[in-house]
């Protein structure tokens, strides 16, 4: 398909523990977003649109604190979760092509010391709709959800622990090589891991994502607009956001269940793009939890189900060396959990040759979004 | 008896979900029209677009298709009750609807995926005086 968008910047806020930020998190998306207009070339009164998901940072707020010109387009996705991540890119690219706006940022602010606690839950007393059926029973967090699909996807399919575990390994070991990582220094073993107490069985602490600070912001524009821009444009190959029907009715009553809800997407997105997954060199796979990165392995057309345990041992995700290295930054487990969006902007430094686990002769940048939410979303990125 | 705090969360029963939370049976929304089942209630039927439904209970028979053991106490007041087993089950008269619940007073080393299971039901009483019947699972 590839439209008419293009990613001409990126950037990040300092990302911290949760609560280690000095900064408000208004204030981390603002840094955020400086950086990456700055990155691009351009200045804040080029900028004349926000996508996001789930953020609280409202595009009236930050354009009038930031300087940014008239506003054209502000949207967000639906649905919880970072399943949103990819899919904000694909509504940046759609605006764009379609001329709604020119210039847009996208982007994720998540201050988890300054608000709410995603690994936490409040004290329901009494509960409708879809949540009298889980909340009743004790089951409250993601965790408990994204553990209950791994669980059935590990017996359905011989799924080892010891693969779980290989997504932790591989997102600490490259998160060693990036100095922006919150994991930046300290290493973990595979014997950590597995000594590690559970959360959620089948989820030690580590299979768990961290609760961070921080913010992540890309600029996209038209290829037009590109040439002037200080660096080469990444283009937005293809991107997927969806679920087939009924795919995610509430409590698992759905004829797919376990899963990643990232069938669809896989189809769509390979449709879309013209390439399949063989012609990809490296992909970013949003980590909630280990499983269901896993889970989108599989339903993103990388290997079978039951290949899994072959597809992540012996470094085959793993950078220099691996077939398909994936979260080269270190993910949201290694890098830090800004609700996704570094593995967007790490598949965009991969197309440029900016990472710090740079796999040679990128054409291919993939990034998958928060599967275990549904709907899922996906984008591809490439060469401008 | 229950596996969660006496003053736990409970269910407030809607139109859709009266049947299910105080009929003490596995009363399974059906559309009064084309006949499909579904689970949780919705209130549209997911197959013909249908406002209108029965409860009709089902054998209280099950299986146990998936679980979680919930270590870590995302609010305080479960803290005293951790581990916990939280078990989807698919009922053997309609395996592809699932039922989430506790297993109460099993050993957690006793539950595994594949086990047939029966419903249980056990009796809330919610501050406003309303009776809840919370179904859970036992071995069978
Ligand atoms: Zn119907």
């Amino acid at each position: 398909m590839r439209g008419a968008a293009v990613v001409v910047g990126v950037g990040e806020s300092t990302y911290y523990k949760r609560g280690g930020a000095t900064e408000s998190e208004f204030q981390l998306a603002c840094t955020a977003i400086r950086r990456a207009v700055a990155d691009a070339g351009l200045t804040m009164a080029d900028v004349d649109g926000f996508t996001s998901y789930m953020d609280r940072n409202e595009p009236v707020r930050l354009s009038a604190a930031l300087g940014v010109g008239d506003l054209n387009f502000t949207a967000q996705t639906f649905g919880g979760g970072g399943n949103g991540a990819a899919a904000a890119v694909t509504l940046a690219d759609a605006a764009i092509s379609a001329g709604y706006a020119e210039t847009i940022v996208v982007f994720r602010a998540l201050a988890q010391g300054q608000f709410h606690r995603y690994g936490q839950a409040g004290r329901p007393r009494r509960t409708r709709g879809a949540g009298a059926f889980t909340a009743p029973y004790g089951m409250l967090s993601a965790a408990q959800t994204c553990a209950m699909q791994t669980m059935r996807y590990m017996h359905e399919h011989g799924v080892t622990q010891d693969s779980l575990a290989e997504i932790v390994l591989t997102c600490f070991e490259h998160a060693q090589r990036n100095p922006r990582a919150i994991r930046y220094g300290t290493p973990l073993t595979r014997e950590e891991y597995h000594a590690s107490r559970w959360i959620a069985e089948p989820f030690h602490l580590y299979d768990c994502c961290p609760e961070n600070d921080g913010a992540a912001a890309i600029v996209v524009t038209t290829a037009e607009r590109a040439r002037d821009c200080a660096k080469a444009p990444v283009s937005i190959v293809a991107g997927a956001h969806g679920l087939e029907h009924r795919g995610g009715v509430a409590a698992f009553s759905y004829p797919g269940f376990p899963t990643a809800y990232h069938r669809h997407v896989g189809e769509q997105l390979w449709a879309r793009a013209g390439v399949g997954p063989q012609d990809v060199q490296v992909a970013q796979f949003y980590e909630n939890f280990t499983g269901p990165v896993l889970m989108a392995i599989a339903e993103m057309g990388f290997c079978e189900p039951g290949e899994l345990n072959d597809f992540v041992a012996d470094g085959n995700i793993r950078w220099p060396n691996g077939r398909l290295p994936i979260n080269t930054a270190g993910g949201n487990l290694g890098e830090g959990y800004i609700h996704g969006f570094g593995n967007v902007v790490e598949a965009v430094r991969q197309v440029r040759g900016e990472s710090t686990c740079q796999v040679e002769n990128v054409e291919l940048s993939l990034s998958v979004s928060g599967p275990g939410y549904a709907p899922g979303s996906a984008v591809l990125f490439g060469r401008g | 008896m229950s596996v969660l705090p006496e003053d736990w969360a409970l269910p407030a029963p809607t139109a859709i979900t009266e049947a299910w939370f105080t009929s003490r049976t596995i009363a399974v929304q059906t559309c009064a029209e084309c006949g499909s089942r579904q689970h949780p209630p919705e209130e549209l039927c997911h197959r013909c677009g249908a406002m209108s439904f029965t409860y009709p209970a089902l054998s209280p028979n099950g299986t146990l298709h998936s679980y979680t053991v919930a270590h870590y106490a995302v609010n305080r007041a479960l803290a005293p009750h951790v581990p916990y087993a939280v078990v989807l089950v698919s009922l053997d008269d309609a395996p592809e609807l699932r039922v989430i619940g506790n297993m109460p007073g099993v050993p957690i080393e006793d539950i595994r995926i594949g086990m047939p299971v029966v419903a249980i039901w056990e009796e809330h009483h919610a501050d406003d005086a309303s009776v809840v019947h919370l179904p859970q699972w036992q071995p069978r």
